[in-house]
């Protein structure tokens, strides 16, 4: 009998450890990384791991990952011992550049980018791109003494934008911009492309259930609290401010990215001017607020989504209607529309 | 026969009493509320300067990257950037986080203030 009972407590214990999960350390943690520094923007990713060991294990790879291709596409500095994208602008007109395999695969994504985007998003843009880039931040040095660019200098620049100039060459691994005055800007796809292919090697190497969001490029990897089918939440955010504009279902392998009047601007007398400049006016484009593209690489969902915010709702919605497993939330003055597969996605 | 009967009342007690205090230590556990744990973490350029709990008002002068200086206000559970010496002036815009995994990010300054514990959040991301 003493036996039977103390064997009945021991297991009432046994049992309540269970329930209080204290014993069990199956349950994955839920930890939160920020860096800053990485594609001129902040990051931050919010994943599940065991220990806050491995999630850090996790995030340094990733952050190694990510740096690499910062280097490699950035076109305001140097590396020493890398031939990156400044490399290439710096010798436009003069040689061909030994580079990078991942050099060539981004740059042959952003010609098909251009096609798709019938021309409206040109990473040949730079020389454009940099006289904005000049203007905006000197106009927010010094908000006071803030300038627009000089039309005539704009059209210049727009007359050395053919992506045709742009010469890779596979096999022997080199890129050359055969027009002298043309300059590289991969602003509109780096970011996404760099995110997407980070996070694919890092799944090669660690089990990863995390979301990843590189200033706001969001990528999904694995599942919510590791748990198959649970997707994770992302809010979208309102180019207004305050409460987000709608939270959204993403599950693995999915990225949403958003692109928006407020994310990088400047002001000339009490006007805003943002970042994302029309090949056509050459000037900021104004038909959206801000457009959030669902695709299943982040790199074509940050593509889109300039391509989305050069273009009107209409001829948009046309072009996310033609492909497939695409879909896209559009802003604008006078309401929120998306495309027919999109509710399937809103929370 | 006395024997037996002894260790039954005795065990029965036992069990009434670790039960009760099982149940109200779980009952502690599960009701406590989370907000207690809530603290704002303050790194610059990837080391942490400073936590500081959400319960307490305070005002706080952050030394960022590049001679940059941050204010960062902790009132009525909330954390916000009251000003920063960089132009584009993104952080201050930021609406105040109190929910754990929130963060205002100063890019120039390579300030990132984030929650640590708390209330749930809403979302794991924003795009």
């Amino acid at each position: 009998m003493k036996g039977r009972l103390g064997k009945g407590l021991a297991a009432l214990a046994a049992g309540m450890v269970l329930l209080s999960g204290c014993a069990s350390g199956k349950a994955p943690e839920r930890f939160t990384e920020s860096f800053v520094g990485l594609f001129d923007t902040a990051s931050t990713v919010t994943g599940y791991a065991e220990s806050e060991q491995d999630f850090s294990n996790q995030m340094t790879r990733y952050e190694e990952l990510l740096s690499e291709y910062d280097r490699l596409y950035d076109i305001y500095n140097d590396y020493d011992g890398i031939n990156n994208l400044k490399t290439v602008n710096d010798q436009a007109g003069k040689a061909p550049v030994k580079v990078d395999q991942r050099i060539i695969d981004l740059l042959q994504f952003g010609k098909d980018v251009c096609t798709l985007s019938d021309g409206r998003v040109n990473i040949c843009f730079g020389s454009v791109l940099s006289i904005w880039h000049d203007y905006r931040e000197a106009g927010l040095e010094d908000p006071a003494a803030a300038e627009l660019p000089p039309q005539q200098a704009l059209e210049a620049a727009a007359k050395h934008t053919n992506i045709d100039d742009l010469v890779i060459d596979e096999p022997s691994g080199t890129v050359y911009l055969a027009d002298a005055e043309m300059q590289l800007d991969v602003g509109a796809i780096a970011k996404g492309y760099s995110a997407q292919r980070a996070a694919e090697k890092l799944s090669e190497e660690y089990d990863i259930n995390a979301v990843f969001s590189i200033g706001g490029n969001v990528t999904a990897v694995g599942w919510k609290e590791e748990k198959e089918e649970n997707p994770w939440v992302i809010g979208v955010e309102n180019p207004d401010g305050g409460d987000y504009l709608m939270t959204v279902s993403v599950p693995a392998g999915m990225s949403l990215v958003t692109s928006g009047d407020y994310q990088r601007y400047y002001t000339v007398d009490g006007k805003s001017y943002h970042h994302i400049i029309s090949p056509d006016t050459l000037y900021p484009a104004e038909y959206l607020r801000a457009v959030s593209v669902l695709a299943s690489d982040s790199g074509l969902a940050d593509a889109l989504s300039t391509a989305l915010f050069l273009m009107t709702p209409e001829q948009g919605k046309q072009l996310i209607d033609s492909m497939d497993g695409v879909e896209a939330v559009w802003v604008t003055d006078d309401g929120v529309f998306q495309s027919d597969g999109f509710s399937q996605y809103i929370r | 026969m006395e024997k037996k009967r002894w260790i039954g009342k005795r065990d029965l007690w036992l069990l009434v009493i670790l039960l009760a205090a099982g149940g109200i230590g779980m009952l502690i556990l599960f009701l406590r509320p989370d907000t207690v744990d809530g603290e704002v973490e303050i790194a610059v350029s990837g080391t942490i300067v400073e936590t500081l709990p959400l319960s307490e008002d305070t005002r706080l002068v952050i030394s960022g990257a590049n001679d940059g200086e941050n204010i960062l206000v902790i009132e009525d559970g909330k954390a916000y950037m009251e000003s920063a010496s960089c132009p584009d002036g993104i952080c201050v815009r930021h609406t105040p986080i109190s929910k754990d995994g929130e963060s205002i990010i100063c890019l120039p300054n390579q300030v990132v203030v984030t929650v640590r514990g708390g209330e749930k959040r809403d979302v794991d991301a924003v795009a």
